[in-house]
Formats: C-alpha cells, structure tokens, sequence
C-alpha cells in the first residue's frame, strides 16, 4: 500500500482523524485508512483524461437528456410529454414552487453545475490553460456533489414508466436514452477522479495566476 | 485498535474537508485553508446539538410524509387520493412486488433505518462508548450514502404530474406530503453531514 514513487504527503482521515503518511499509490490502486478502513484516496487508473472524456460525454448527454421529452403518453388520442424540467415546472403551475424547486435543484440544477464546473476545472488543468476561479468552482463542485440526485430521478423515471404503461401508451423518447447514457458517464465520471489530485494541480501553478491578476 | 495511531488533534493539525490539505491549528479551532480557502476546524461547530435538532425534525416531517396523500388522482370526475402506503399497495395487489419492494424500502424503511441509524451513532457518542468504533463509522458512512434514495416517490409523482393532464379525462395533482417528504431527507441529509464522525474515535483520549 505505501509503496512509493511520487510523494503525496499527510492525510488526516475524514472518518476518524487518523494522521499518516501515503506516499506513490500506483494508477488503480486505493489506499484505505490504516485505522477504520475509509478510503483515503484513489489514484484512478486514465488519469485526466479518462474523467475529461466521461465528462464531455456527459456534458453532450446532460444537454440532450434535458431538451428532448423523456417520454411521451397517448390516452384516447390525447397526447402529452415531458422533459427532465417539465416534471418540475408543473408544480409551479399548479402553486407550488416549493415542491418545484425540491425536484430542479437536485436533478437538474446541481448535477448541471458539477458536470460543467468539473469539466472546466479539468480542461484549465489539463491543458494548463490558468483559467480564473478554477478552485472556488472546485470547492462548490465538492459541495454539491453529495446532493446531485439524477440516479434517483432515473429510478423514478421506471417506478413511473411502470404505473403509466397500465393505463396509457407510453413512448420513450431521446430524452430517456441520454438520460440512461447520461447516468453511466456521470458515475463512471465522478469515480474516475481524486479531488486530491485536482488540487495539487491547481496549486502547482498559482504563481502565472497571481501574474494575471496583478 | 492499536497504539500507534496518531490523530491530527493531538498534533495540532487538521484536514480540510474540501481539499484535504493538512493545516496547522496549533490552540486555535479554526483557521481558513490555504489551499481552498474553505473554513478548517478540529470538530465540526456544535456538531452533536445540530445533528440531533435536524434529525427530531427530520422525524417530525416523516409522519406526515406517510400518511398524507402523496398525489390526487381526479378520473372521469371521481377524485382519489394515494399515500405512499396505497401506491406500495397498488403495485402489491398487481402482482408487481419487486417495485412495490423499491417504494417501501425508499419511501418508507430507509428514511426510518437511516434516522434509527444516526439516532444511535449519537446516543453512542454521549454515552462516552468505547467500543465498535469501526462499526459504527461504517454505519455512519452508509447512513450518509443511502439517504437520497428516499426522494424517489417525490420524482415518481413529479413525472406523473407533468404527462397526466389530460384535462377532463384524467390528471393528477401532488398532495401535501411531497413536500413533507422532500423536507424529510433534506433534513435527515443535513443531520448526517452536521455530525462528525471524528467524535465516536475521541473517546478513549479524553
């Protein structure tokens, strides 16, 4: 597990405080705690440019999951559809801007900004572009990563699949395909990166920043 | 565990929960991280006080959450109302118990397993408990996984509402307990992130 070819220095153990030292985890290997076992930090094998490649991915799927219906219903010849943001907009038609935001913010609003934040965290580092603000966007990435909740949205998208094909015709629209693409890039995106990793990136280089400010 | 773990406390230092940078805290608890310029503190501020207040009220919302209507269902003027009881129910008596398993264990067990859950991991810490410590970080670190799985119905009926208007024929209205549901595990997610897990391995130094 310690093994080292490229230091990586102190970690304090977000579970229990545990201080140590980890040093040159090899591409695709994870180093756990040596006190309660939480994982303390992965080096994803692809390094940047596995996650920027999910990331666009994402980006083109997130953007044609939310245009295109997710689907379309036809009882007795009326026929209605339904975007990702539809599904939200409705309860503000009907008075309830509460219930409206509960249901944007987690499944449209927040995976969007980490989606597009991360890419161009990614993009800046990568291609060592010093683009501005690259950590307060990193620090709101982290923030809201816990609250992004498209997988569930995709779990209700079937429960409701199941409920309206027993009483309408029901066509799945594009919307529904990038939605399922859009979901598999999205994991595979937010496992294949190490904050850890961004960060040290970011600080390598704040002295061309520091320039362009001044 | 053994003897030669070191916590950062005891050093002076802590670990920035944004960016993980290792800061030096010395007396102070807490300083900005110079790396992120996120807050850095020993211990998240009043952290079992705010974890418990979220967590009553977490518990306050999730009765109304069972047994309010979740949506009305109006159908040829014949109104009916379904709570997330008569939806698990519905799917029951269709023969479709691998959904109606979904609903009940997202809706209705894992908000209460997760509140249980976060409910002993505190009495746990106050009562000074010394053992099981990894078990209950464990629990803890699922706790916070699996709670936004209980949004599920609030979307179900999100997507139900949106394509069931069909005017005279059939439409479908959300009922108060969505947004006693949705309060519910924002609370419970609130709960869970105010509580620091770091207080169940400070026991056996105090």
């Amino acid at each position: 597990m310690l093994i080292t070819d490229k230091p990586h220095g102190l970690f304090v153990c977000h579970e229990c405080d545990a201080l140590q030292n980890i040093s040159g985890i090899k591409p695709g290997n994870v180093a756990s705690c040596v006190c309660c076992g939480s994982t303390l930090f992965k080096n994803p094998k692809g390094g940047l440019e596995r996650p920027l490649a999910l990331l666009i991915a994402s980006a083109i799927m997130f953007l044609v999951a939310n245009v295109y219906p997710v689907m379309t219903i036809n009882i007795a010849g009326i026929v209605q559809s339904a975007t990702l943001t539809d599904s939200a907009m409705i309860f503000i038609q009907l008075g309830n801007p509460e219930l409206a935001a509960a249901v944007w913010i987690p499944s449209v609003l927040l995976p969007g900004s980490i989606i597009f934040g991360l890419l161009y965290v990614l993009l800046s580092i990568r291609f060592s572009m010093g683009l501005p603000y690259t950590k307060p966007i990193l620090v709101l990435v982290s923030r809201f990563l816990p609250f992004g909740m498209m997988d569930v949205f995709f779990l209700g998208v079937l429960v409701a699949l199941v409920k309206l094909v027993a009483l309408a015709d029901v066509l799945l629209g594009a919307g529904f395909y990038a939605f399922i693409a859009l979901i598999l890039c999205y994991a595979a995106a937010t496992a294949s990166y190490e904050p850890h990793i961004l960060w040290e990136r970011l600080e390598r280089k704040p002295r061309r920043q520091k320039e362009a400010v001044s | 565990m053994s003897n030669s773990i070191v916590r950062a406390k005891a050093q002076g230092v802590a670990g920035c929960h944004i960016c993980g940078q290792v800061v030096a805290l010395h007396k102070k608890s807490h300083a900005v991280c110079p790396r992120c310029g996120c807050d850095v503190h020993y211990r998240k501020h009043d952290s079992i006080n705010r974890a418990w207040a979220l967590l009553i009220s977490a518990f306050i919302m999730y009765i109304p959450a069972n047994t309010e209507p979740m949506m009305y269902t109006t159908s040829f003027g014949e109104q009916g109302s379904d709570t997330i009881m008569s939806g698990v129910m519905y799917f029951l008596s269709h023969g479709d118990w691998p959904l109606a398993l979904v609903i009940f264990s997202a809706s209705v067990l894992l908000p209460l397993l997760k509140m249980m859950a976060i409910a002993y991991i505190l009495i746990m810490v106050q009562m000074g408990a010394t053992h099981r410590k990894i078990e209950n970080t464990r629990l803890y670190a699922i706790a916070e996984l699996m709670g936004k799985w209980s949004m599920v119905d609030i979307f179900v009926v999100a997507l139900l509402t949106a394509l069931v208007q069909l005017g005279a024929l059939t439409t479908i209205e959300p009922g108060p307990a969505g947004l006693a549901f949705a309060a519910m595990v924002i609370l419970t997610m609130f709960s869970a992130m105010a509580f620091d897990p770091k207080l169940i391995w400070d026991q056996t130094e105090e």
